[in-house]
């Protein structure tokens, strides 16, 4: 299993640096929110200092945009997968004594670390529009974890709805569908205090909201909040796991 | 003492959908294929020859019926059926992002195999390849392409090798060339091959056992000479200006059968020799507008057993991977 899930994994990653337009779109989508929201909203973030934490907005901005790519990165793991079945790819892989669950592993990780490549360029951004970053290594590496945790989530859950798909269309309507309600449910673009209660509610289960406050939480305050390191854990947990028993019974080959 | 069998299948069906309103694409169908043979599977799109092949490979199901491939259980023991075959898809299916080596990389961690490069080395100096392993194999030719699939297919050293219609859609040139290397590693590597075709004279160049599989069903079994020699008579195609009544033809010495084709009369005789000159004075000649002789052939056998041509109904090409393997092929 080791030998076959090292392979397809590598093909995952193999592909996506050899894919420039994807490489790059992947990397430019999170950045633009940086820059053109960020940006609009900074001046009035100023005034509002005490509910945002921080006078620079990008500094709160960046942990939520990074969440956020995290959810988007599901996708490009359920289009892979729709790529190889329509190709036959996923026939030839399975004429091997591969099975169904190494499949969706490779691309649950595969894709989680498309989503991970976001991080250095966001950051880098950050820094250029004033963001001072002074995290500890093991810091950086709760942040990164936390991140990977989403990542793999999300992942795993798009798989798991388009098992069954050979449609293009299906991971982008399934995104279209998740993203908005799950993005402006959380913390990510702004702080989740002044919420009506049912949102409040919603926010309390948002994987997206923990994602977001993890990384706040280090940015502004240098402090980990373990309660949310430790749901992301459980949400990756508990998507890979369905995830897997959802593969290995109703992954459609072509 | 006989060979074992490489392939084994008794009472194997298939359907698709529910048992009221589903397809029946294998009825029943029993096969031995003993080792080192090359076997041909013939028959016309839509007969079955892919979906037995998907379930001897474990990507279908079976519905009843049992099936053995390289001595294992297709059902019990699909992964170590898997770890024993190999496949040569009808679409050349490759990773386009990666070399030749790189697809055989992949190919052997799938396979999970530990010293896997002289062997690759060598299927790539065998296919005349190996100057060109590192280049991207979306720059390669139809054929170079086909040679790496094949090389996949035995890089593990398999049993078994499974051929879905290898040489669909390819030029005549191409086409020569893979027989070539079929018979080639046939061979060299002992392999036994199990080969689909809906190509009659493939099924007679290639093949030592053949099957003709029509609508889910085998309907004749042996090797090209033995089904040739079943029907021992030969086909007349007639078509005429008039109509000619069935009894009017059935009534001339020699015919053993007529049966109307489109606007045509096929007309099966113990000999065309003995039958034309009476055919000449039962009918007036200036009537007839063309007149056509089988002598004994794959192609006859099949019209004998079936009534009609081999790719008499096909349907046009609808499956989407065959039409990208079209259009790359039109690319390259």
């Amino acid at each position: 299993m080791r030998s076959q899930l090292w392979g397809l994994y590598v093909r995952e990653v193999l592909r996506t640096f050899r894919n420039p337009f994807v490489l790059l779109i992947t990397v430019v989508q999170p950045f633009m929110w940086l820059a053109f929201f960020g940006s609009g909203f900074a001046q009035y973030a100023k005034d509002l200092a005490s509910v945002y934490g921080t006078s620079n907005y990008i500094e709160f901005l960046l942990p939520g945009v990074l969440s956020t790519s995290m959810l988007s990165v599901g996708m490009f793991g359920s289009m892979s997968t729709i790529q190889d079945k329509r190709f036959g790819f996923m026939k030839r892989i399975l004429i091997t004594p591969t099975s169904k669950e190494v499949i969706f592993l490779s691309k649950a990780l595969g894709s989680a670390t498309r989503g991970l490549i976001q991080i250095p360029v966001m950051i880098a951004a950050a820094i250029a529009f004033g963001v001072s970053l002074s995290l500890s290594p093991a810091e950086w590496c709760v942040w990164i974890l936390g991140l990977l945790f989403t990542a793999i989530g999300f992942s795993s859950l798009f798989l798991a709805i388009t098992a069954r798909s050979v449609d293009w269309q299906t991971p982008g309507v399934v995104s279209n569908f998740i993203t908005m309600p799950l993005m402006f449910s959380s913390a990510a673009l702004y702080p989740s205090s002044g919420f009506p209660t049912w949102m409040k509610v919603i926010s309390a289960f948002n994987p997206i909201s923990y994602t977001a406050t993890l990384g706040r939480d280090l940015v502004l305050h240098g402090s980990v909040d373990w309660v949310a390191a430790g749901y992301l854990a459980i949400f990756a947990s508990g998507l890979l796991a369905i995830g897997y028993v959802v593969s290995a019974k109703w992954l459609k080959v072509e | 003492m006989s060979a074992p069998a490489a392939i084994e299948v008794r009472d194997l069906s298939k359907r698709y959908g529910s048992p009221a309103n589903g397809v029946l694409a294998l009825d029943r169908v029993t096969l031995s294929i003993g080792s080192g043979q090359v076997f041909g599977l013939l028959g016309p799109n839509g007969a079955g020859k892919t979906t037995l092949i998907k379930v001897l490979t474990g990507i279908s199901d079976i519905t009843s019926g049992d099936a053995r491939v390289a001595g294992f259980d297709v059902r019990s023991e699909s992964l170590k059926v898997r770890a024993r075959i190999g496949w040569v898809a009808a679409e050349v299916i490759l990773d386009d992002d990666f070399s030749a080596w790189e697809n055989l990389w992949l190919q052997a961690k799938l396979q999970d195999l530990k010293d896997w490069e002289d062997r690759a080395r060598h299927l790539l100096q065998y296919f005349s390849l190996l100057d060109r392993k590192d280049e991207k194999v979306n720059r390669y030719s139809t054929g170079m392409r086909k040679k790496l699939e094949i090389s996949l297919a035995l890089l593990h050293q398999p049993s078994v090798i499974f051929m879905d219609e290898p040489t669909i859609g390819l030029d005549v040139a191409t086409r020569r060339m893979l027989w070539d290397i079929i018979t080639g590693i046939h061979k060299e590597f002992g392999v036994t091959i199990l080969l689909t075709t809906h190509y009659i004279e493939e099924a007679d160049a290639l093949c030592g056992q053949i099957a003709i599989i029509d609508k889910g069903r085998i309907i004749a079994q042996g090797s090209p000479s033995e089904l040739k020699s079943r029907i021992r008579a030969d086909i007349v195609q007639l078509e005429t200006s008039d109509g000619i009544a069935l009894a009017t033809l059935r009534a001339i010495p020699g015919v053993q059968d007529a049966w109307p084709q489109g606007n045509d009369w096929m007309i099966r005789v113990a000999s065309s020799e003995e039958f034309l000159p009476r055919l000449f004075r039962a009918i007036p000649t200036d009537h007839i507008r063309r007149i056509s002789v089988e002598k004994p052939s794959l192609e006859t056998v099949f019209l004998d057993l079936t009534g009609r041509r081999l790719g008499q109904d096909d349907e046009p090409m609808r499956d989407i991977r065959k039409f990208y393997a079209q259009m790359r092929r039109a690319r390259s």
